[in-house]
């Protein structure tokens, strides 16, 4: 078995490093960077329309290419979440931040720097996980029905309170906000539209990237203008372009326990990459050696979430790739691609072509290693851009994020609504509301409810449904411990008050 | 003499006609074809789209561009195209949520039969009706036998309210009298892993969802849902053999374009389908997805629309079946 595992990362690594499937993936991981770090063009559309192109490619290349883009943008992503905090990709929400607080404090260079090595470690350490775990975790994948995504789900949420710094009542009241907001939109459901004022555009609910964007990029630069410009902080001091040997030592438990927690929910269809960062997050702000700084900058919370989300999104080839289970749309058009060559995405793959199964395997690995050689040197560059005077960067930082949030969709709905969620965002920051739980709220909500609902339909209405399998418990009990850690400091708390009055 | 003027009038006026719509039809495509595809990158829509905007390009000697303007079950890009210039540069490709949404959505922001045109149904589908593995379900009349046997017990999936999945197991019901609880899934392909573990029992789906399951039995096919055998399960009895006498649902698709379109310019449209419907490549192109070329005339597509308009309003009237 181990031997057998390593005479195919043999075979993958002759297809992967063929002079035509090297260049692919890095046509693939530059243009994934590219869309990655651009707000608004996100790897779904870069793969739609590369689709007619890659008809003509041999099914092996063309695939090491959409990879090499999908996990390219995850790349990108960062590079935007850190700089002018907009989280490109909603699995770069978490990086923001403390990756922009870094930024802000002149240390955009080692925020960069260990998102690229975090993201890169997590790459390999996944490439291996899929390589000898793709079988049995794809098992594991289909053990996952309604209820038993419903409970993690939940478990996601309570988290989510965990997640934000300060105030709990604040941090629920934002993950509740969250999910009203997530709830606008067509009820899967019953097909009733909810919360769209008869307007059209808002029939698929308020759009993620025009919500984010505005939220966290629009808002600040909102507040920035309140100040001074001298106040402002670009970065006038740029600082070291890579982390130190101390900070990564510092940082490598954490990359561990992200590329951990990444590998196993990136399994999961359905949000497994983009829960693995919140987790990641969430698990280090408890568990990380003092002094924490979350928040404020603490290179930690960056090294974390990035190594997860990079993780997450690898093994997110696993169901694609061994049940036909795409995790997202990206990975649907993988499929799709596939099957225009006439290969049925399956378990049969491993067995019937492995050469193009092992050689995406063994590509992911190269590409990971490419986009390291390709970013690292980009890291000066980047923040050079943070130099400019903000005068300049705020019209460019809201003429994006305009231009982004049109094009996901060419709505003209997604603009209005990130116009009213830069006003909402903006008091948020004034009476000191955390937007992560709000964004939480707003992605697990609809999914939740979605399962929830369908659970119970199968099971005729029966809630016991969710206490009828191992995982669901589980999770439900997770969930339960969490929200008995939250609750403890506030009531000890209470008895304190209560005790000195 | 006044006889001989009259005769050649009659002869020059016809030829005279063909001149001008000749000159015209040779103007009309003189500048890039928009073909909108109203849903998200990555389903049949999307393919057969852009398979099509490529290959209509050589007959028509334009670009036609595919662009996808997703949104509200295909409502938003249909709306685009009803309301753009009747000149036959803007056209809608569309599957039967074009004649289901007006059923079942209570306000439409267009008039389907007023402010759209038919330009040709370019193709046709069937769905095939897959059962989880562990049943001891093998064909249609077991499927029928286990419902009524099993009152109550049966789920089937669908990608959400209205969609053909849905109202053809909402049909399939009704035809049969059995009982079973819809669950709705964003799109099919997430239904599988629930089908697969018998959470839900049967599903009508798509062809092209349903290969990389059935291909090596993870979910069991039983029947497909057109009027004769699909070319990608031969093996496999349509709905109708199985003896639900004139039970067909087919996942066509069309090309529509604004009403008030120039009938010179929709047939040169229609010409170009035709051309490009009987080239080999396309056919095959298709036919990976399960798809197959009807190319009907522009007549013949508002006919079929008007007949399927009336089909699915009778099921969702009859399965009373509510959308808001």
């Amino acid at each position: 078995m181990f031997f057998d595992v390593f005479s195919n990362i043999g075979l993958g690594l002759t297809v992967a490093a063929s002079l035509q499937n090297l260049a692919y993936c890095s046509i693939g991981a530059l243009l994934g960077t590219l869309v990655g770090v651009l707000p608004g063009i996100g790897p779904v559309t870069t793969v739609a329309m590369l689709l007619p192109i890659s008809f003509t490619l041999e099914p092996t290349s063309a695939l090491i290419m959409m990879a090499g883009i999908y996990y390219g943008a995850q790349y990108g992503g960062s590079t935007t979440a850190i700089l002018i905090n907009i989280p490109g990709e909603p699995s770069s929400v978490v990086t923001s931040l403390d990756g922009h607080q870094m930024a802000r404090q002149g240390r955009a260079g080692p925020a960069l720097g260990i998102a690229a090595i975090g993201s890169f470690f997590a790459g390999c350490v996944a490439t291996f996980v899929i390589a000898f775990g793709a079988p049995p975790l794809a098992k594991l994948a289909l053990q996952f029905g309604p209820a038993e995504y419903f409970s993690l789900m939940l478990c996601g949420l309570v988290a989510a309170i965990v997640l934000a710094r300060g105030s709990v009542i604040k941090a629920i009241a934002m993950v509740v906000l969250g999910l009203l907001f997530g709830l606008a939109g067509s009820d899967v459901n019953s097909g009733i539209r909810r919360f769209t004022f008869g307007i059209q555009g808002l029939a698929d609910g308020i759009e993620f990237v025009a919500l984010s964007m505005a939220i966290y990029g629009v808002s600040e630069v909102a507040v920035n203008l309140e100040k001074k410009e001298e106040e402002v902080a670009t970065v006038g001091v740029v600082g070291s372009l890579l982390p130190t040997m101390a900070e990564l030592k510092y940082c490598t438990p954490s990359i561990l326990r992200g590329t951990v927690l990444g590998s196993i929910l990136g399994v999961l269809p359905g949000g497994g990459a983009l829960l693995a960062a919140f987790a990641a997050y969430t698990l280090e702000k408890k568990v990380a050696k003092a002094p924490r700084n979350f928040g404020h900058g603490d290179i930690r919370g960056v090294a974390a979430p990035e190594s997860a989300n990079n993780a997450g999104a690898q093994t997110s080839f696993i169901p694609m790739l061994t049940l036909g289970i795409p995790s997202n749309p990206t990975m649907a058009l993988m499929i799709g691609a596939l099957m225009v060559h006439g290969i049925t995405p399956g378990p049969r793959v491993m067995t019937d072509r492995p050469d193009l199964f092992w050689g995406v395997v063994a590509s992911m690995w190269i590409g990971n290693l490419m986009l390291v050689v390709l970013n690292l040197p980009m890291v000066g560059i980047w923040v050079k851009l943070l130099r400019l005077p903000y005068r300049m960067m705020f019209p460019m930082i809201v003429g994006f994020c305009c231009i982004g949030a049109y094009t996901i969709n060419t709505n003209i709905t997604d603009i209005w609504v990130m116009a009213f969620f830069t006003v909402f965002g903006y008091f948020c920051l004034k009476l000191d509301c955390e937007p992560a739980p709000l964004i939480l709220g707003f992605i697990l909500g609809p999914m939740m409810e979605e399962n929830l609902r369908r659970a119970l339909l199968i099971s005729r209405g029966d809630p016991g449904v969710f206490l009828q399998s191992p995982i669901s418990i589980a999770f439900l009990v997770a969930a339960a411990g969490l929200l008995l850690i939250v609750a403890a400091p506030a009531i000890r708390a209470k008895r304190e008050e209560a005790l000195a009055e | 003499m006044n006889f001989k003027t009259t005769l050649r009038a009659m002869i020059a006026a016809p030829a005279l006609c063909l001149m001008a719509s000749a000159a015209f039809a040779q103007a009309f495509p003189n500048k890039p074809l928009r073909l909108v595809l109203p849903y998200s990158p990555g389903g049949i829509i999307d393919y057969v789209g852009r398979t099509m905007a490529n290959a209509l390009s050589g007959p028509l000697g334009q670009p036609v561009i595919a662009e996808n303007r997703p949104g509200a079950g295909g409502i938003t890009g249909t709306d685009t195209v009803a309301r753009s210039a009747p000149d036959g540069y803007n056209l809608v490709l569309m599957d039967p949520a074009i004649v289901i949404n007006p059923t079942l959505q209570p306000s439409m922001p267009y008039d389907l039969f007023k402010q759209l045109a038919t330009v040709s149904i370019i193709s046709t589908s069937p769905e095939v009706v897959v059962v989880a593995p562990e049943l001891p379900i093998k064909n249609i009349a077991d499927l029928v036998a286990y419902g009524k046997a099993n009152p109550g017990k049966l789920n089937f999936a669908s990608a959400g309210i209205g969609t053909t999945p849905h109202l053809a197991g909402e049909l399939f019901k009704q035809r049969t009298g059995i009982d079973a609880t819809h669950v709705p899934y964003k799109s099919i392909g997430q239904s599988y892993p629930d089908l697969m573990s018998n959470k839900v029992q049967f599903a009508f789906s798509s062809i092209a969802g349903a290969l990389p399951f059935t291909a090596d039995n993870r979910v069991r096919p039983i029947a497909t849902s057109g009027t004769k055998r699909s070319s990608v399960y031969p093996d496999l009895p349509t709905v109708q053999e199985a003896g639900l006498a004139g039970f067909e649902v087919d996942l066509w698709l069309g090309i529509f374009a604004p009403a008030g379109t120039p009938a010179d310019v929709v047939e040169k449209l229609n010409d170009a389908i035709q051309t490009v419907l009987k080239d080999p490549e396309t056919i095959k192109a298709l036919a990976k997805v399960g798809v197959e070329p009807r190319g009907t005339s522009a007549k013949d597509g508002e006919a079929f629309l008007k007949n399927e308009f009336g089909k699915w309003k009778k099921v969702i009237e009859d399965g009373n079946i509510k959308d808001q």
